[in-house]
């Protein structure tokens, strides 16, 4: 019932804490600001060739990593069924040289080149960010990502955050064990949608008020504790070495350059 | 969470910037509102955090209904957790799914804010129809129904203003085309409205204090 296309957190963790590579040696900022710095390009650039580039470049990233390139492939799935879903359906109305027409029910769509491109387009600018941000949390050990949540958002937001995060591998361990007792009584299977919808609906309401119960468990132990709505960290985030501002400098300058060629500036 | 179906670069750079500048203005105004209550609240972020990873983990799994649907809960975080509180539980995990590649990082704001219409609007018609309607099951109904259709006409209006960048479409195509999206996600809203009053019936049972505070 846990969607096998959604990445595996605890996979995610356990490449995040246990691999070592030049990679996650690298400063979290650096990485966070690359982020910043792919979701620009990929945000100005229209040019296929140019995001593909950018696409092989970012794959390279992850698998010099060492990261599982099967799941990457198995993980791909969401972002390209959300951008098939939606551009799908709009790519019939794009102006060009028709390729093929389809007539349903008196209604003829016509796929021209241009409609094909944009959707070819927009699945590579997916699958770059995707595999980047993957990149990003599978190298980044989670002290790292704690110290840059709260450096980053505002108070509570970065104290809902970091507590969320923690909270996640909880509910997901919860969710399964609760699905695991459904399944063992036959729940899987797909009988009618007032039993689906009922068993669903009881197993939504138990991870709800479960996590409420033990929200209001963990709040009593943390303020018995001395909580008073600050979540103190301890260490320090690294940050970027000088080769490391070099990387930042040269990527800084491919993103002005970017929206500098691209047409209406980006715009 | 409900979302935009597009990635980042969908969307043409001022828009981006556009609808995060909305959306980070409205966190603001919650941010202020929280930050200026008599008497902080400790317990409503302990609970928020469990409500973000609640929210994100149940949004993952598949529901066996048709070919498979996923569930938004946005209504029901509004019903359970309020309108403020409920925005920033939409924020975080909306940045939690741009992590896993469900919703670009450019579309955040744009997904917060399709978020939020329906947090509103759920609330609102949860508060505004309890003196007339007694029944939990019916308003949540109720609730989460005209929250899900609101956030799809707002889906639709940032996606027609916006415009996808390359594709030379007029605002009135995008939204021509957008039509059957739009059904279809009414008809799984159906769906969605059915189970959240259910989920809400049963916590009602189980812990009316959560759903009547």
């Amino acid at each position: 019932m846990l969607s096998p296309h959604i990445p595996d957190l605890d996979l995610i963790t356990y490449y995040s804490e246990r691999k070592d590579s030049l990679f996650s040696r690298m400063s979290p900022w650096t990485k966070a600001c690359l982020l910043f710095c792919i979701v620009a390009l990929v945000t100005v650039i229209r040019d296929p060739a140019w995001l593909l580039g950018l696409y092989l470049i970012v794959l390279l990233l992850y698998l010099t990593a060492g990261l599982p390139a099967g799941k990457l492939v198995q993980w791909y799935a969401i972002p390209i069924l959300f951008v098939v879903s939606l551009a799908g359906l709009m790519i019939w109305s794009v102006p060009g040289t028709p390729l093929f027409a389809l007539t349903c029910c008196s209604i003829t769509l016509v796929l021209s080149d241009n409609g094909l491109l944009l959707l070819i387009t927009l699945v590579i600018k997916a699958i770059i960010t995707v595999t980047y941000s993957l990149f990003f949390l599978m190298t980044t050990r989670y002290r790292h990502f704690a110290g840059l949540i709260s450096r980053v958002f505002p108070a509570p937001i970065d104290q809902i955050f970091l507590l969320a995060y923690r909270f996640l591998f909880l509910t997901l361990a919860m969710t399964a064990s609760l699905l695991k007792s459904v399944r063992s009584r036959g729940g899987s299977l797909a009988r009618s949608l007032r039993v689906q919808g009922r068993l669903f609906a009881s197993v939504s309401a138990l991870v709800f008020i479960r996590s409420f119960e033990r929200g209001e468990r963990v709040d009593k132990a943390m303020s018995s504790r001395g909580f008073t709505g600050t979540y103190p960290l301890s260490g320090d985030v690294p940050l970027p070495g000088f080769p490391e501002y070099g990387l930042l400098v040269v990527s800084g300058a491919v993103v002005i350059a970017a929206v500098l060629a691209s047409p209406y500036r980006g715009w | 969470m409900a979302h935009i179906h597009l990635e980042d670069g969908a969307f043409s750079p001022f828009w981006v910037i556009v609808w995060w500048a909305v959306a980070l203005a409205i966190i603001g105004i919650a941010l202020f509102l929280i930050r200026n209550q008599r008497k902080p609240d400790n317990r409503r972020i302990t609970l928020a955090a469990f409500c973000v990873a609640a929210a994100f983990v149940i949004s993952q799994v598949e529901v066996p209904i048709a070919a498979g649907v996923h569930l938004s809960l946005t209504p029901l975080i509004a019903i359970l957790t309020g309108p403020v509180i409920g925005l920033l539980v939409v924020f975080i995990a909306n940045i939690l799914s741009a992590a896993i590649g469900h919703g670009g990082w450019g579309m955040i704001g744009a997904n917060t804010l399709v978020s939020l219409s329906e947090i509103l609007v759920a609330y609102a018609i949860w508060r505004g129809l309890k003196p007339f309607i007694e029944n939990v099951f019916a308003r949540a109904v109720a609730a989460t129904l005209s929250g899900l259709i609101i956030g799809n006409c707002v889906m639709m209006g940032i996606i027609g203003l916006s415009g996808i960048q390359g594709s030379g479409l007029s605002m009135e195509q995008v939204i021509t085309s957008l039509f059957l999206i739009a059904s279809i996600n009414v008809a799984v809203a159906v769906i969605e409205a059915f189970l959240a009053g259910l989920v809400v019936l049963y916590i009602g049972k189980m812990r009316p204090d959560l759903v009547d505070r």
